[in-house]
């Protein structure tokens, strides 16, 4: 260890130490796309696939037939006390347990891999800002590099972006088994049971549907405004046409509100969404519940007991 | 003659559902939607709810199932009024199948969205997932049953929509336009649907077509009045009835006769609209794609291996079904999706920095006008493209002036782009892009969701537009009118790139299964047959307003005694002078009738 060292290094192994880590951010991405694109297989028929939570709720798993109620407060209760631990290697084991979750559930990867790969800009940042902005304690070991006596590394930061990056990974990892492996109405309808009030309920999942009709026709709009010339730039002309733009999205969602409530109400809506299901605990619901929250505990156990 | 607020003159078989009387709406701007309706459904009626855009036929409907509250008179469903606890039981025994399938698949996954309406009935969990698969097997999506709407194709999520209604068994089933932009497949599912559905049905067209394969007896509504109400035949045999209502699509009948008939004998191309100037360099070929292939984000290949040259001035369609990759196509040509293999314009590979001259000279016209209209005056719209071009305030006043010509919108320079109707948005997203002098003009579906006059009226501007024109449609007769050349695509590949005329032949022929006519033909076939013109004489029924006194009171009233008695009069016959037998049916005609209203009655009043 270097507990309370100042290691004197050449300026050119930041240099590429930076160019290094942007490196491997950059392909990873560019790999991970690339895969993505070519094991989708090509059918006969367009999926009008956009990414949606619940993309794998019809398989069969132990996550699939567990109860959404106790899922929810487990995995959940789980995220929380991976959030609480400190040391990188508590946040690598969370990782794997979220890995196994995943594998158990029979879930494609290569979904939890874009999960990933959308926080991997957020998580860089820290990596790398995190060794170089933290504040300086006396036992900390700092890495200095010739000529540029004002930027300090620092270890100890470094090791505390680790362990942030690897409890993101581990939650977002987690998100797949908890939110794909039942359908959005059920999950949402488990949050209601759970306290939440009806009305977000009906928000989220309203939200969730009229989402994709809402940036579809933005697409439109934006495309019809190009394709007659127009530019985005930084004048008042596009502020003008802007607000012209935002203003008639406003109008149509607007109209589509009432069209929507329309046809709810013609179908007998009075106040609340109907669940096509019924919840039913079984003693595996409990067992699995409590293995989570235990599996949680013991891993903050480790990472506080565990003499990292 | 034209006769308002009469009774309806056909037998009702059944007890009475539905009873209005009187009916006014005003919305809260002070526009009157509806003035006084009255109007009596019985039960298994299949009504044509007929009338130009704005005549309050959404209005009406939307009172049927309470959406709309009653201001003035009365409204009865199974003789009580919609209010209270009967509206809300009347919502769970009334479908209504709105324009939009957007707007009535509002759950997560199409499971959620059919269940939604037994669910509010009080059905049984345990007995809820034969009825969703059933439901979603009649209209041919069983095996989507898990899917979230907006992973559906259009045709599909309107099929969805109408399996969300079925699933309730609904005892009227009100529908609002329920064939725009389907393609000739799925309006042939619809209607066989429909064929077999028992119950009530209301139905709001400008498919006039779809409506006489259905529907019993229509109903014209004008400017929030119930004009005519009468048998579906009698409205179809009366272009002058419909052509006052701008409902007369005898223009189509006579369209179709004729082109299909020339393709059929002698399958010469159909003459090539002219442009009056070409500023392109090289004037032979406009825009092309060369092998081209393009795949969404989700993997699949929308267009594969397309050759596709269009030449300046040249007009050519482009069918297919629902899902074909047509649009797909128009976007990848106007560089927006940008796909795999050659894309030229003016003879060059298309480049990212040339896109913008593409743009100049080939303008796209959108499906639903909304997507194409922001700003806050048809002024503003028209010189939206000019501006862009960087042209000075004259020039461009002198094109907003010359386009809203154009499409026959003088005078509407200060007027809301959003206060318009539907026909008139179409037709100011014409003169936005016409605003711009582009040599080619992209159309895609441009008669969605017009009635019959608006479609005859941009039909006119279209014809007159010296551009040449990419057509997207699944309306033979739109294709007929202003293409010489169609491309025929199915799966993203294109089947057959040829003349309109073998086009239209191929299609008689029933050569492209997924594009036939299918009942249309029959229906044209009886249309015609119903509005044949000549002299002779048959026994008919006569039904009219009254004007007539009792004493010191003068006053009128529906005429409501029928009779039969001989009668001269005149009708259209398009074989001319060639022999045919009149059905044997009574039918209803329209005429003066001398001195019949001083004649001795007595009746109920």
């Amino acid at each position: 260890m270097l507990d309370g060292q100042i290691v004197q290094l050449p300026a050119s192994i930041l240099f590429a130490a930076l160019a290094v880590l942007f490196l491997c951010w950059f392909f990873a991405c560019r790999a991970l796309r690339r895969l993505l694109s070519t094991a989708q297989p090509v059918a006969e028929e367009r999926d009008w696939s956009v990414p949606t939570i619940d993309a794998d709720f019809t398989g069969d798993s132990l996550f699939h037939r567990w109860d959404v109620r106790f899922k929810l407060v487990a995995l959940l209760g789980f995220a929380i006390l991976v959030v609480a631990t400190r040391s990188p290697w508590s946040a690598l084991l969370a990782c794997g347990f979220s890995l196994a979750a995943i594998a158990t559930a029979k879930l494609p990867f290569l979904r939890s891999l874009r999960r990933l790969m959308a926080i991997s800009g957020f998580v860089s940042m820290f990596l790398l800002l995190m060794p170089l902005t933290l504040a300086t304690r006396p036992d900390d070991t700092l890495l200095m590099f010739s000529d540029i006596d004002w930027l300090r590394f620092n270890l100890r930061g470094l090791g505390l972006a680790l362990s942030i990056a690897g409890k993101a990974c581990a939650v977002t990892l987690l998100m797949e088994p908890l939110l794909a492996t039942s359908s959005l109405p059920r999950t949402v309808e488990g949050l209601v049971k759970l306290g939440v009030p009806e009305k977000v309920a009906q928000m989220i999942l309203l939200s969730h549907r009229y989402i994709f009709v809402f940036l579809e026709e933005t697409k439109r709009m934006a495309t019809g405004m190009q394709v007659r010339g127009f530019q985005w730039r930084s004048n008042v002309t596009t502020l003008q046409v802007a607000g012209n733009f935002l203003g008639m999205l406003f109008v149509r969602s607007f109209e589509r509100t009432h069209r929507v409530y329309a046809a709810m109400q013609a179908r007998g809506y009075q106040g609340r969404f109907p669940a096509p299901f019924y919840f039913k605990v079984t003693t595996g619901d409990w067992l699995h519940a409590a293995f989570w929250l235990v599996t949680g505990v013991a891993l903050l156990c480790f990472d506080r007991f565990g003499g990292f | 003659m034209h006769d308002l607020k009469r009774q309806p003159p056909i037998d009702f078989d059944g007890p009475t559902q539905i009873e209005i009387c009187d009916l006014h709406y005003s919305y809260p701007g002070g526009l009157q939607a509806l003035n006084g309706i009255n109007l009596r459904v019985a039960e298994g009626d299949r009504i044509a709810l007929v009338g130009q855009n704005g005549s309050g036929k959404s209005t009406l409907i939307n009172h049927l199932n309470g959406l709309l509250p009653v201001q003035q008179g009365e409204l009865r469903y199974k003789g009580k009024p919609l209010a209270g606890e009967h509206l809300l039981q009347a919502r769970l025994e009334i479908g209504v199948l709105f324009q939009d399938p957007d707007d009535q698949l509002f759950c997560s996954a199409l499971y959620d969205d059919v269940c939604f309406g037994p669910l509010n009935q009080g059905m049984e969990l345990g007995s809820l997932e034969p009825l969703v698969r059933q439901s979603l097997a009649s209209v041919g999506l069983e095996e989507l049953i898990y899917k979230p709407s907006h992973h559906l194709s259009y045709g599909q999520k309107k099929r969805a929509a109408l399996a969300c209604l079925l699933a309730m068994k609904p005892q009227v089933l009100i529908l609002d336009e329920p064939t725009a932009n389907l393609d000739s497949l799925q309006e042939n599912m619809l209607v066989e649907l429909l064929r077999h559905y028992r119950g009530t049905l209301i139905c709001i067209t400008h498919d006039l077509l779809f409506a006489f394969e259905l529907c019993q007896r229509a109903i014209v509504l004008d400017k929030g009045q119930v004009h005519h109400d009468y048998r579906m035949d009698d409205l179809v045999a009366d272009p002058p009835s419909m052509r006052e209502h701008g409902l007369d699509f005898s223009f189509r009948l006579c369209g179709v006769k004729s082109s299909a008939a020339v393709a059929l004998e002698t399958k010469q191309d159909l003459p090539t609209p002219q442009v009056e100037q070409s500023t392109i360099s090289n004037p032979l070929e406009l825009v092309a794609l060369d092998h081209y292939r393009y795949r969404y984000s989700d993997g699949t290949l929308a267009l594969r291996d397309v050759d596709f040259s269009l030449q300046a001035g040249e007009s050519v369609a482009i069918v297919g079904e629902n899902g074909a990759g047509k649009t797909t196509m128009l976007n990848c040509l106007l560089g927006i999706f940008s796909g795999e293999g050659g894309h030229r314009f003016a003879g060059a590979e298309l480049t990212k920095k040339q896109r913008r001259l593409l743009w100049r000279k080939v303008g796209m016209v959108f499906q639903d006008p909304a997507d194409q209209l922001f700003c806050a005056s048809c002024a503003e719209e028209v010189g939206f493209g000019p501006k862009q071009l960087g042209l000075p305030k004259d020039e461009v006043k002198r094109r907003v002036d010359d386009a809203l010509k154009r499409v026959k919108l003088d005078g509407y320079q200060q007027r809301v782009p959003l206060h318009l109707s539907g026909g008139e948005r179409k037709r100011l997203a014409i003169a936005a892009v016409l605003s711009m002098q582009p040599e080619l003009l992209i159309l895609d579906e441009p008669s969605a969701g017009l009635d019959p006059q608006g479609e005859e009226l941009l039909l006119e501007i279209l014809r007159e537009l010296p551009q040449g024109k990419l057509l997207v449609s699944h309306d033979p007769f739109l294709v007929a009118e202003l293409t010489s050349r169609t491309l025929v695509m199915h799966r993203g590949k294109v089947l057959a790139d040829y003349s309109t005329a073998e086009f239209l032949a191929d299609q008689q022929q029933n050569a492209l299964s997924l594009l036939a006519p299918g009942y249309k033909r029959a229906c044209e076939r009886q249309v015609l047959e119903l509005q044949h013109r000549h002299e002779h004489a048959h026994l008919h029924r006569h039904y009219h307003e009254h004007p007539h006194r009792h004493g010191d009171i003068a006053h009128s009233h529906p005429h409501e005694h029928e009779h039969d008695h001989d009668h001269v009069y005149t009708h259209s016959h398009i074989d001319g002078d060639a022999e045919h037998s009149h059905s044997d049916s009574l039918r209803y005609h329209e005429h003066s009738h001398p001195g019949h209203e001083n004649e001795e009655h007595d009746h109920l009043h």
